[in-house]
């Protein structure tokens, strides 16, 4: 037996191709589409896994550094650091604002990190370019996503700073790359807005008569400098010893410290189950309409390519052929039209992912999944044109 | 012409899925998590490294002199204006005398006075002299009685004291007068030494608290960096280190200085080292007080040992260590590490030998079974 | 009582029920042995097309008696269920228009019917070469049926309706769209091939061209068929 569905393939090969093109289109946008979700958990987890810590110790009551500000002293790290278990406590900050490069300002995550040397939690982990930051004050090593490059002074409020080290896929919980700067600076870039408006508190506390008293001089001097520095970090990354587990480490924490503390999995909860939770709710409505407009479109054109065979199906069932064979011919048509859709579909998703400003993770088990749904909405879409083409009369072969 | 058809379109056919396949299964396997990560790597090398410490200061003047009144009163007249240089001595400005003029005029009246009194205490004290003298002589010819003697001896001896009282008196109004004046002198502000005006806090006509600075003068040959090094990196400081002074507002220059000195006490809140760096020649013009200035301490040349970048450095469960490659496959070698310098690299003292490969950069963090793919410069980095 | 070739008495159909009914068929009676070609006749609305779904097992009739090859189709007591299968095995199409899968070269346009009935592909190809190699179409074998002119693709359909060694041929109209030559040598061939393979041919047509070629004509008016005798002229 010859396979009906592969010579009417073959006879209309252009068709199918460029069928299965337009639909490798819409496949690659529900790829694209899974992929950007997929890119948002995994921009929360290499966020995590960035800082390198198990332990994140942050202000009592509240969701962490990343999903709600939190704010606690730089010199609570050295009683952690005593605790049992703990084998580095490193301060650090976390603020999203735009650094300016010339003309132009980018979005970035300002990552304040401790002094000390590379591996230091909350370090990048690893560079692309450059080297790690030496020097305690005023050099960044930045994201590549910033566009940033080796040797480019940027600045951060009023201060320049010189970068010296690139990474790659540095980022903060909502995409943004990440430019790491030494604490001090960091804890100064989060306090200083500008200079203007330190002059105008600074105007404000001398109009104040409490502060500004002739018969003690100096005290307007010492208020105004308490003013103008800050003591605050917004989390300490902690890295427990091998032989401890994190629930033991972070208990004595959260019980004397009176700090909350989350450890890897909390804290993933709240990056992918909090922070980016409607998000993903709208993905997943994005995919599910695309979904249904694949299977429409894949329905249309095989009930449309169907159509155009009526008179030979009704020859075809005149001659004797079974219902299967020709319920076959359509179901194999529509398969391979998935098929050449999905390839197509993989293709132009792998290649328009980096063209996103966002990340694109492309996995294998949603292109695994991806393939196995194209194959069901394709069998699926099948059904209307195999049920029209069961209900054609052979007689109407016979002119009447 | 039936054959060349079919296999006209059947070439055509391939022609179009085979690339469709190949660029299928260049995709699958060369992008996403089963693609292999893109490495740079390097050669551990034996070289010497001088390490340096870098740190933050403002420049503040070694000596500051905060010149005002001892007692409370109104600045009279101030002559110098903030950045003008003055001579050690020089009169600054003076403060309102108000009535102390008055009171040096009633104590010089008043010890006339006493004067007065005294001349007549000597005269009262002369006339009991004598007469006491003569009854004297009487009473040893028997001329009197022994009784008018004592009296006359009493009287001498009142007259003596109460010129004595008034002397003192005198002593006693002349160092008062003595005290207005010094007062007096006191209100002149005189610079103590050669310096430059740093502040006028003060006009004339302002009332101000003993010990409110009305004029502050430094002494310009005593500016230093008050330096603030990082604890943890500031190993190897030391008195007498030459450093680089590279102020704010000058970039682009860096002035020539030196470690003067170490602070005994730390910051402890800011987890800092407190140093003073000293130029090693007033910079010209003078930079301002208070302005932020880089300084980079050289420390000495270390001898050549194995040496990394410190990008290549890795922390692997808690651990510190590089990646090596060893036969095309990774291995995480644990190190220990020296000093390094400001410009990245840092001496391993244990775990690594000179010649050995070690993963520079990687796109991602890598594994003991990671795929690898050696590049010259990781993809999206311009050189 | 069984017979080769055709035999149908007494056929009617009825399209629907009580008061609507329409009788299509009143009494059809019709013999075609094997190897005899016959016209069927008959103006629009006369119940021709019908007669043809019947013949053509497509449709059943409502009652009579139809027989072929030797075994009964339909009577009163008993009918064929798997009408496919007896479309497939026992009886040719060959219509107006010729109809071939365009998808599928001329051979396989041909073999497709024994590879339906189970016939290995090779066989079947080998099947369809010969016929095609008797209706003087080999040279074509390979095209596709768009590159074909009418007459050949005719020749091909017929081809195709002979393939399963069927004892009826039922030819709808095969010369509507051809010139007298053409008409004339496809009648021709209908004739040679019913003789080659002792075939009944029954030819739907009301093609003045090749009436004349008929030697026995069944003429049909408001469902009820007439016998009469053609003029069974030669053809040249």
């Amino acid at each position: 037996m010859i396979s009906l569905a592969g010579r009417d393939i073959l006879h209309a090969w252009g068709k199918f191709i460029f069928t299965g093109i337009g639909l490798g289109l819409l496949i690659g946008v529900t790829l694209t589409m899974a992929g950007v979700y997929r890119g948002m958990v995994d921009d929360g987890k290499v966020l995590l896994d960035n800082s390198g810590a198990n332990l994140w110790v942050v202000q009592k009551d509240t969701l962490g550094p990343y999903a709600e500000s939190s704010s606690i002293p730089d010199d609570l790290w050295r009683s952690i650091r005593t605790l049992p278990g703990v084998a580095e406590a490193a301060n650090v900050t976390y603020l999203t604002m735009q650094v300016g490069r010339g003309q132009k300002d980018v979005r970035v995550m300002v990552v304040g990190i401790a002094a000390g040397e590379p591996g230091t939690s909350g370090w990048p982990p690893q560079l692309v370019a450059g080297r790690q930051i030496t020097r305690g004050h005023y050099e960044a090593v930045a994201d590549i996503a910033t566009g940033f490059r080796l040797g480019d002074e940027v600045n951060i409020r009023r201060n320049r700073y010189t970068v010296v080290g690139l990474t790659r896929r540095m980022v903060s919980s909502s995409g943004d790359p990440m430019v790491f700067i030494p604490l001090k600076d960091a804890q100064e870039a989060q306090f200083l807005k500008d200079n203007d408006a330190i002059l105008m508190q600074r105007r404000r506390t001398e109009a104040n008569r409490a502060f500004n008293r002739p018969a003690v001089p100096g005290l307007l001097d010492a208020v105004i400098a308490s003013q103008t520095s800050n003591n605050s970090v917004n989390a300490v990354l902690v890295r427990i010893q091998p032989e401890y587990s994190p629930r033991e480490v972070a208990e004595p924490i959260r019980r004397w410290k009176r700090l909350t503390v989350y450890d890897r999995a909390q804290m993933e909860e709240i990056l992918v189950g909090k922070l980016i939770a409607t998000s993903a709710r709208q993905i997943a409505m994005f995919l599910v309409i695309l979904a249904v407009v694949s299977a429409a479109i894949v329905a249309f054109i095989i009930y449309t390519l169907t159509m155009d065979k009526i008179r030979e199906i009704a020859v075809l069932k005149l001659i004797g052929t079974r219902n299967r064979t020709i319920a076959g011919m359509i179901l194999q048509q529509a398969l391979v039209l998935g098929v050449i859709g999905f390839v197509v579909g993989k293709i132009t998703a792998t290649f328009a992912a980096p063209l996103f400003p966002k990340y694109v993770l492309l996995t294998p088990i949603d292109s695994i999944l991806g393939f196995v749904a194209v194959l069901v909405i394709c069998v699926l879409a099948s059904i209307v044109a195999i049920r029209m083409a069961l209900k054609v009369d052979p007689a109407e072969a016979i002119g009447g | 012409m039936r054959f060349p058809r079919l296999q006209r379109q059947t070439l055509t056919l391939v022609a179009v899925i085979i690339p469709l396949l190949f660029l299928f299964i260049y995709v699958a396997l060369r992008s996403g998590p089963l693609a292999p990560i893109a490495v740079t790597v390097s050669t551990v090398e034996s070289r010497p490294i001088a390490p340096a410490l870098a740190g933050m200061g403002t420049v503040q003047a070694r000596f500051t002199y905060k010149i005002g009144p001892t007692v409370a009163g109104r600045v009279k007249r101030l002559d110098v204006h903030v950045g003008d240089t003055v001579k050690a001595g020089q009169v600054l400005g003076e403060m309102d005398a108000v009535d102390l003029d008055d009171r040096i005029s009633a104590q010089q009246a008043a010890i006339k006075s006493s004067e007065a009194t005294l001349r007549q205490a000597a005269a009262k004290e002369a006339f009991a002299q004598t007469q006491a003298s003569r009854y004297e002589q009487l009473l040893s010819v028997r001329g009197t009685s022994e009784e008018t003697v004592v009296t006359k001896r009493q009287e001498l001896a009142v007259a003596s004291a109460v010129l004595a009282a008034s002397r003192e008196d005198i002593v006693r109004l002349r160092a008062e007068l003595e005290a207005l004046r010094a007062q007096r002198g006191n209100l002149r502000l005189v610079a103590p030494v050669a310096g430059l005006v740093a502040v006028r806090d003060a006009d004339p006509g302002t009332t101000v608290v003993a010990g409110q600075a009305v004029v502050e003068v430094i002494d310009t040959a005593s500016l230093w960096v008050d330096t603030r090094f990082d604890q943890i990196s500031a190993e190897g400081l030391a008195t007498g280190r030459p450093a680089k002074i590279v102020l704010r507002s000058r970039r682009s220059q860096g002035v020539a200085g030196h470690v003067l000195r170490i602070e005994p006490r730390a910051d402890a809140v800011t987890e800092e080292t407190l140093a003073k760096i000293a130029f090693d020649a007033p910079p010209v013009p003078l930079p301002p007080l208070g302005e932020l200035a880089e300084v980079t301490v050289q420390l000495g040349e270390l001898p050549a040992a194995p040496t990394i970048s410190n990008a290549a450095i890795r922390t692997v469960d808690g651990q510190r260590g590089v990646w090596t490659l060893v036969d095309g496959g990774l291995t995480f070698t644990p190190v220990v590490l020296g000093r390094s310098s400001l410009d990245g690299l840092v001496q391993v003292v244990k775990g690594l030998s000179v010649g050995e490969q070690v993963v520079l950069y990687s796109e991602k963090a890598l594994s003991a079974k990671s795929r690898i793919h050696i590049v010259e410069r990781l993809p999206g980095v311009t050189p | 009582m069984a017979a080769k070739g055709i035999h149908i008495e007494g056929l009617s159909k009825r399209y629907g029920e009580g008061d609507t009914a329409v009788l299509a068929l009143k009494n059809v009676n019709m013999q075609v042995a094997p190897g005899e070609v016959v016209g069927l006749i008959g103006p629009s609305g006369s119940g021709k097309s019908t007669l043809l779904k019947c013949l053509g097992a497509v449709i059943d009739p409502t009652a009579g008696r139809m027989v072929l090859d030797d075994e009964v189709i339909f009577d009163d007591e008993w009918k064929v269920r798997d009408l496919r299968a007896l479309r497939r095995d026992k009886i040719g199409f060959v219509f107006q228009a010729p109809y071939l899968i365009p998808f599928l070269d001329v051979t396989d346009n041909v073999a497709l019917l024994p590879m339906l009935a189970g016939v290995g592909n090779d066989e079947a190809r080998k099947r369809a070469l010969e016929l095609l190699t008797a209706l003087d179409v080999q040279h074509r074998a390979k095209a596709m049926p768009s590159q074909l002119s009418g007459g050949e693709q005719q020749r091909v359909a017929i081809a195709r309706g002979l393939v399963n060694r069927p004892p009826v041929i039922l030819a709808d109209e095969p010369t509507a769209p051809l010139d007298s030559v053409r008409a004339l040598s496809v009648i021709r061939i209908l004739n040679d091939m019913a003789r080659r393979f002792e075939t009944a041919v029954i030819v739907v047509t009301h093609d003045e061209k090749i009436i004349p070629t008929f030697r026995r004509i069944y003429h049909i008016r408001d469902g009820v068929t007439h016998e009469e005798a053609g003029e069974g002229r030669s053809f040249q």
